[in-house]
């Protein structure tokens, strides 16, 4: 069977995904050809208003029929309603066969299995966690998963990869003519990032909002060139699913040492000056990481110039105290992330394209210095996989784990090296998410583990002298060590899931689990 | 000379806290068989530390286990258990009130020793004084086995036995902790401050921290990692003390090398204990070998 | 029928129970938890070189796991043992 670059077995045709390009580099596809378009509309004078009635009238205005495309944007988090109403209401409808194109899924989505199981969605492009991960691991779904990265997932879009039929945009403020907003309204999720790409590029755009505004809706996200059908619901999401309260800094010790080893070896590199530009997420250890790094930069009198990713209101403090300048925010993760995009200028909503495709004329993630990403996994030659947990079922989609670690000039794994009995360093991963070729270090409770390509940051590290070094042999001996040998993960030869690198060459596959 | 800033509680019983303790790199380590494990659980906690002592990695932390009270029918077999092993750098016995019961304990130390084919006298003893007859006998106790390394004033056991109870601002334990500080270095053994218990007061911790510094104390028990760092903050010597020091040592090596008996630092006389004194606090600092103690 | 237990659920610990069975009826061995996907094999050897030091042939033993490295669960697996024979007061 053909390879790819990383040795990764990759068949040239998969059954339901279709011919396959092997992933041979982090630049090596280069793109070929135009951009693609959506359907050409008209709308005159003598229609004013998008309104319709409810969701089954909108979809029966969308004209979408069985074995389409659908999109779906994750701002609602877990506490969205949408996905779930609209997949019920094609189901009334006598829709089947759809092919599902979220941005993300959530647990609050578990309730698409029984559809799955009946045959209404047929197949999913996005990541697929918790029980619906589990179900499509054990050979519940006919036809593959396909995993994108955030960048990846819009560059399937705009390169013709993916058609979308229509795109259901969840807006928690619209106005009559299709005017979308997601800082304002009871559902309010702040930035409307991931939706953009989708409304640009879908053949109908149906805005699903709880809160319609006279017209004209400000301020706008998503102008109502791309809207085609409002539809209003009682409630498009739970407003404490949708956000978190204060995202606090984690009080766990292990990952608060985790998070100095971090912050040290941020300081301690070449980024760390005036302007540096970070993206740390919202995880424990990267809220902490982050706690360090405003210390540091408060002592040496640093200021950075921008952060990136899904903000949180510890991120709108560094803006509002300037530590940095500007936030990038494709999404805004709790309340004070949501108010401050909706009331300070230099906090700016950006779209996934432009926060990270990578076949454009330059992404957000390219200007990036740091990031801190989380792993299941990572093995000697850095290689990550974020997607299948230990027993090997996709649990995780990959987020903008590839397209950050591409763009950043500093990327930064941590993980503690033990969950459990489960060490986050092997010989080699169950399956690759992001190539060790654009990771630079890894940083565990043991301390600071560097890609021997980046003799620099070694160096760097050593200069410093608070940095404490260990080498990838030394961890994995070590994980060796405390936790035994592992059992191999068994699985039958049918490819359930198919993981992509940003410029939609395959990475890796993933089988079916075997039947314990 | 040790450092002993931060040893760490770490319960018996939790496998997650005796494996990773030493990661968050206290001077040392306390494998708590007393307080922090309950009655029903002292034998799985036995078992279970004896086990993590077998694997032996603890950095570069000194290892110590809090036995139970030499008034319990534990503590003899927690020492018969674990003494053996060779891996113990010492053992803090709670409740000690007197010299009887220090010499009780060395007695039964070198007992298991001597069988253990060990050198006799290596496993240390830091003594808890938890009630009022404890803290008013420490210079026997310090003095009465070459085994005592140090002396710890206990907090919620001594405040109740002096009928009173523990406050934010330690009113109660002040002059204890005078008094146990001039006890220790007249015996010659490191006085090491009790927990501070409100373990997200990191402010508080600091003050507190500072305060048994100025005492004199060595160091101080703690009951979670987070403390560690501020306490070891603390206890970091400033660029100007540590400026001064090394100008101290300099001109002591240079006196040593001209044979010269006085030293002369900025025009000012300093005697040999003033050396010493600046030895340690590079030592503190982490600029000289830990043990280096050539003055 | 005597039954012990030792260790917790807590992280990184696990919980073993254990109950005597008639002479000859062997080691009954079930395992559930954390770590049993990827390593079933260490677990179940790790069991049973305790059982064996400790000369126990017939035994009812459960281990419910949540992430405990062998050295953890070897020493569960004792204290439940010493538990269940008694003659081993705290």
């Amino acid at each position: 069977m053909p390879k790819n670059i990383l040795g990764r077995e990759i068949p040239e045709f998969i059954e339901g995904y279709g011919k396959t390009l092997p992933f041979m580099g982090e630049h090596a596809r280069k793109p070929e050809g135009n951009r693609a378009g959506p359907k050409l509309r008209a709308a005159f004078s003598d229609r004013t208003s998008k309104v319709v009635p409810d969701l089954k009238a909108a979809i029966a205005a969308s004209g979408l029929k069985s074995g389409m495309t659908v999109s779906f944007h994750h701002h609602l988090r877990n506490g969205d309603f949408v996905v779930n109403a609209v997949i019920d209401a094609c189901a009334e409808m006598g829709i089947r066969d759809l092919t599902l194109f979220p941005t993300a899924l959530f647990g609050v989505h578990k309730k698409l299995i029984e559809h799955i199981k009946s045959g209404v969605i047929r197949r999913i492009m996005g990541s697929v966690n918790g029980p619906i991960g589990q179900m499509v691991s054990e050979g519940g779904m006919d036809v593959p998963v396909v995993l994108r990265s955030h960048g990846g997932r819009p560059r399937a879009v705009v390169s013709g990869d993916v058609k979308i039929d229509v795109a259901f945009v969840a807006a928690p403020t619209a106005d009559a003519y299709g005017n979308l907003c997601g800082s304002q309204g009871k559902s309010a999720c702040g930035s409307l990032g991931y939706a953009f790409t989708d409304a640009m590029y879908a053949d109908c755009v149906v805005a699903v909002t709880d809160n319609l505004v006279p017209f004209p809706a400000a301020p706008v996200s998503i102008p109502q060139i791309y809207a085609d059908i409002v539809a209003v619901m009682e409630s498009i999401g739970d407003p404490a699913g949708i956000v978190s309260g204060t995202t606090r800094i984690t009080r766990d010790p292990l990952r608060l040492l985790i998070s100095k080893y971090a912050s040290r070896l941020i300081e301690a590199s070449p980024y760390f000056k005036e302007g540096i530009s970070f993206q740390t997420g919202a995880g424990g250890i990267s809220l902490a990481v982050t706690a360090f790094m405003k210390e540091a930069m408060k002592k040496r009198g640093v200021r950075g110039s921008f952060g990136l990713g899904g903000i949180t209101g510890y991120f709108v403090d560094l803006l509002k105290e300037g530590y940095v300048e500007k936030l990038m925010d494709v999404q805004s993760f709790d309340l004070e992330a949501v108010k401050s995009i909706a009331e300070n200028p230099n906090h700016i909503e950006i779209s996934a394209d432009w926060y990270a495709n990578p076949w454009n004329a330059g992404t957000a993630v390219n200007m990036l210095d740091v990031v801190i990403l989380g792993a299941t996994e990572m093995d000697r030659d850095f290689n990550v996989n974020v997607n299948t947990e230990a027993d090997g079922a996709l649990l995780h989609g990959i987020g903008g784990h590839q397209d950050t670690a591409a763009g950043a000039k500093l990327t930064i794994i941590s993980q503690p090296l033990l969950r459990g009995r489960i060490p986050c360093v092997v010989d080699q991963v169950y399956s690759v998410t992001t190539p060790g070729e654009v990771v630079d270090a890894l940083v565990t409770e043991y301390g600071v583990t560097i890609n021997p390509r980046r003799k620099d940051l070694i160096d760097a590290c050593q200069a410093a002298g608070n940095v404490p070094l260990v080498s990838m042999d030394e961890l994995v001996a070590r994980a060796h060590e405390m936790c035994g040998p592992t059992d191999p993960v068994e699985t039958e030869n049918r490819i359930i899931g198919v993981i992509e690198w940003r410029d939609g060459t395959v990475i890796d596959v993933v089988k079916q689990l075997k039947k314990k | 000379m040790r450092l002993r800033r931060t040893m760490l509680y770490l319960p018996g019983n939790n496998p997650n806290m005796l494996l990773r303790g030493h990661l968050f790199a206290p001077d040392g380590l306390i494998l708590d068989l007393e307080d922090a494990v309950a009655v029903r659980e002292k034998d799985a906690a036995r078992i279970l530390i004896r086990d993590v002592l077998k694997r032996g990695e603890f950095g570069s932390c000194e290892v110590t286990v809090r036995i139970n009270g030499l008034d319990t029918e534990y503590w003899r077999k927690d020492i018969e258990t674990l003494v053996p092993l060779g891996r113990l750098d010492g053992v803090r016995a709670p409740k000690v009130d007197d010299a009887a019961t220090v010499k009780q304990l060395d007695e039964a130390l070198s007992e298991i020793e001597e069988k253990a084919g060990l050198e006799v006298g290596k496993t240390k003893i830091f003594c808890l004084l938890e009630t009022a007859r404890g803290i008013f006998n420490t210079y026997d106790i310090a003095t009465a086995s070459p085994r005592v390394t140090a002396v710890i004033p206990g907090g919620e056991d001594l405040t109740a036995d002096l009928r009173t109870n523990r406050s934010p601002e330690g009113t109660e334990l002040e002059g204890i902790r005078k008094s146990v500080i001039v006890a220790a270095r007249a015996a010659g053994v490191d006085a090491l401050d009790t927990v501070f218990p409100r373990i997200t007061d990191d402010e508080g911790l600091k003050r507190e921290t500072e305060f048994i510094k100025q005492l004199g104390f060595d160091g101080k028990s703690v009951i979670h990692p987070n403390q560690i760092p501020i306490i070891h903050e603390v206890f970091t010597p400033t660029e100007k003390e540590i400026e001064r020091a090394r100008k101290i040592v300099a001109a002591a090596k240079e006196a040593a090398e001209r044979g010269l008996g006085a030293v002369q630092v900025d025009g000012r006389m300093v005697d040999a204990p003033v050396v010493k004194r600046a030895l340690f606090t590079l030592t503190r600092a982490g600029l000289l070998e830990e043990g280096t103690d050539n003055a | 029928m005597k039954t012990a237990q030792a260790g917790t659920v807590e992280s990184m610990d696990c919980l073993v129970t254990v109950s005597e069975t008639d002479p000859g009826t062997g080691i009954a061995l079930t395992l559930a938890g954390a770590s049993v996907a990827r390593f079933s094999k260490a677990m179940d050897k790790a069991v049973r070189e305790t059982l064996g030091q400790l000369e126990i042939k017939d035994l009812t033993i459960t281990v419910q796991d949540n992430g405990a490295l062998d050295l953890v669960l070897k020493a569960r697996v004792e204290a439940a043992v010493t538990r269940l024979k008694g003659g081993d007061e705290a």
